[in-house]
């Protein structure tokens, strides 16, 4: 347990080290949002609207990004090096790709925090009634992105491989899910495209919180979230080779 | 001499090609075993595998009488590894890339402190302590690299390559330090293609090439293999047409090779023989640039047992 918090601690150190990574999800996502929601909502009383939309629905395009995060932390170039001696140590294979896990998770789930605790009275932003269960519900989406950012380093033992796919494949499922543009309006294809994007039912069950204070859809992406990261990490487990590494 | 290793049998393919096949060796406690050999002679793979991040195919690995697997966290926690690429967090200081790595191998407080001083004096970078790796030059990031490998005072260090790309200044510094290290009884498994390494810090010597062993002793017995040899190295202007086998003719010549304008001759010691050389040369219209002759050395009976250079 002590060689895991010393990695651990590691890995939060490199992650909160580096600037482009602490950039992108702050600054990045703040700069997206105020974009986003001054060209959509304008200075009328829409505006409001528009940035409810967009910190809601930009920030869980950010959730999601932090498998980029986790795989960056996990094989980027001159963390993978140091990491090796890791392997060499006596601090056993769990450590090596958990600590990973684990310190993406905190890094982005406190750096969106953050983000929200300045958009949210900045941009007269509501959590609804109770904003805890939407802090709540962050967490296990944030922990799914991560894992599967580092099951994906196992599987294709690459950062470079791993961010493409996974920076396009986010990037199409938000889009057709609506972080950018609500397809609520389209009928036909459209709309069942929509409805077929995972990112769409994220967006529902958090603007059920935010604006509906409506926890029908909690529970379930809880749940979901959850037992999806677990199967994850044991993904982790089947997958991650240290001759990966060397 | 009491075995702290015995790697018997090991064998590695990678898709279908085999790159170790079945070598055995013994590790003895308290030396400095050079492992010698060209680029994809099988070094790095055997290294990877004697560190556990690589499986072998076959074979086995016994540490102190144990097979490795049976005791892995132990074997580990009595391995020093120096990889071959600098593996630091460019961004912290030498201390705290010390420290973290020591830590790794159970060493807190005091212990630890300590450790982190000494491995600092170690690769002379005390005074430079607090500031970031990213600042330093290659050779002392080299340096630092072996320090984090020994801070925790392993029983075996294995250094892969340790001196790759770095100034002369740096290597004997690093060199004097492996001395010292094997001078004070820690055992030491140091791979690499520089002969004059090898020269410097081998208690005993192991030759790899094609994935096999080729020949295995302390320098001065592998010597003894060609001490009746001798080297010349005819350097011609222009090469006219001369092949090796016209070499044969001349007393005492054991084997020639021809690359360009570069002649090589292995011929027998205390036969005067390089007149006839010159003759024949003379006579088939070479021009001779320059001569140089050469006894016994590593680089011979690489020479000798591969046919081709070390760095070929």
């Amino acid at each position: 347990m002590r060689r895991f918090l010393l990695i651990f601690k590691m890995d939060i150190i490199n992650l909160f080290k580096n600037p482009v990574l602490v950039g992108y999800n702050t600054l990045f996502a703040a700069l997206l949002i105020f974009i986003m929601g001054f060209l959509t909502g304008g200075n009328d009383a829409h505006s409001k609207d528009a940035y409810q939309y967009y910190v809601v629905t930009l920030l869980i395009y950010g959730m999601l990004n932090g498998a980029m995060t986790a795989s960056n932390c996990f094989m980027e170039r001159d963390i993978k090096r140091p990491n090796l001696r890791i392997i060499y140590s006596p601090a056993g294979l769990f450590p090596i790709y958990f600590s990973k896990i684990l310190s993406s998770f905190v890094f982005d789930y406190t750096l969106h925090l953050l983000l929200l605790a300045v958009l949210c009275p900045l941009l007269n932003v509501t959590l609804g009634i109770h904003p805890i269960f939407f802090v709540l519900l962050m967490a296990p989406v944030e922990f799914m992105a991560v894992a599967l950012g580092i099951l994906f380093c196992c599987i294709f033992h690459s950062e470079e491989t791993t961010s493409s796919l996974l920076s396009l494949t986010i990037s199409v499922l938000c889009f057709l899910g609506g972080t950018f543009f609500s397809f609520d309006g389209a009928g036909g294809a459209l709309a069942l495209i929509t409805k077929l994007s995972p990112v769409k039912w994220l967006n529902d069950a958090f603007f059920a919180l935010s604006c509906d204070n409506s926890l029908t859809l909690f529970w379930p992406v809880l749940i979901g979230a959850s037992v999806i990261s677990v199967l994850l990490v044991l993904g982790c487990r089947l997958f991650f080779r240290t001759e990966d590494y060397i | 001499m009491e075995h702290l290793m015995s790697v018997s049998h090991l064998t590695k393919s990678f898709k279908g090609n085999k790159v170790l096949n079945e070598i055995s060796f013994n590790v003895h406690r308290g030396e400095a075993l050079c492992i010698l050999g060209p680029n994809g002679a099988g070094k790095t793979t055997t290294i990877n595998i004697l560190t556990a991040a690589l499986g072998s195919d076959g074979g086995d690995i016994q540490f102190q009488g144990k097979p490795i697997g049976s005791q892995l966290r132990t074997y580990k926690q009595a391995l020093g590894i120096v990889p071959q690429d600098v593996a630091l967090y460019e961004e912290l200081s030498a201390e705290r890339n010390l420290s973290f790595f020591a830590s790794l191998y159970g060493l807190h407080g005091n212990e630890l402190k300590q450790a982190v001083d000494k491995a600092l004096v170690f690769a002379g970078l005390d005074d430079r302590r607090h500031d970031k790796v990213k600042t330093f030059s290659g050779g002392m990031k080299r340096r630092l690299n072996i320090a984090c490998a020994i801070a925790h005072d392993p029983e075996l260090v294995i250094m892969d390559e340790p001196t790759v790309g770095i100034d002369p200044q740096s290597r004997n510094y690093i060199l004097e330090s492996i001395k010292k290290l094997r001078d004070h009884g820690m055992t030491v498994i140091y791979t690499t293609h520089y002969m004059e390494e090898v020269e410097v810090i081998s208690s005993r010597i192991i030759i790899m090439d094609h994935g096999a062993i080729i020949a295995e002793g302390t320098k001065e017995s592998l010597k003894e293999e060609i001490q009746n040899e001798k080297r010349y190295i005819i350097e011609v202007e222009e090469n006219c047409g001369i092949s090796h086998d016209d070499f044969f003719s001349v007393e005492g010549v054991k084997a020639a090779k021809i690359d360009g304008s570069i002649i090589e001759i292995t011929s027998l010691k205390g036969i005067e023989n390089l007149d006839r050389m010159i003759a024949l040369l003379s006579n088939r219209g070479e021009k001779i640039r320059n001569i140089t002759s050469e006894n016994a050395s590593l680089e011979m009976v690489f020479l000798k047992l591969t046919n081709r250079k070390l760095r070929d």
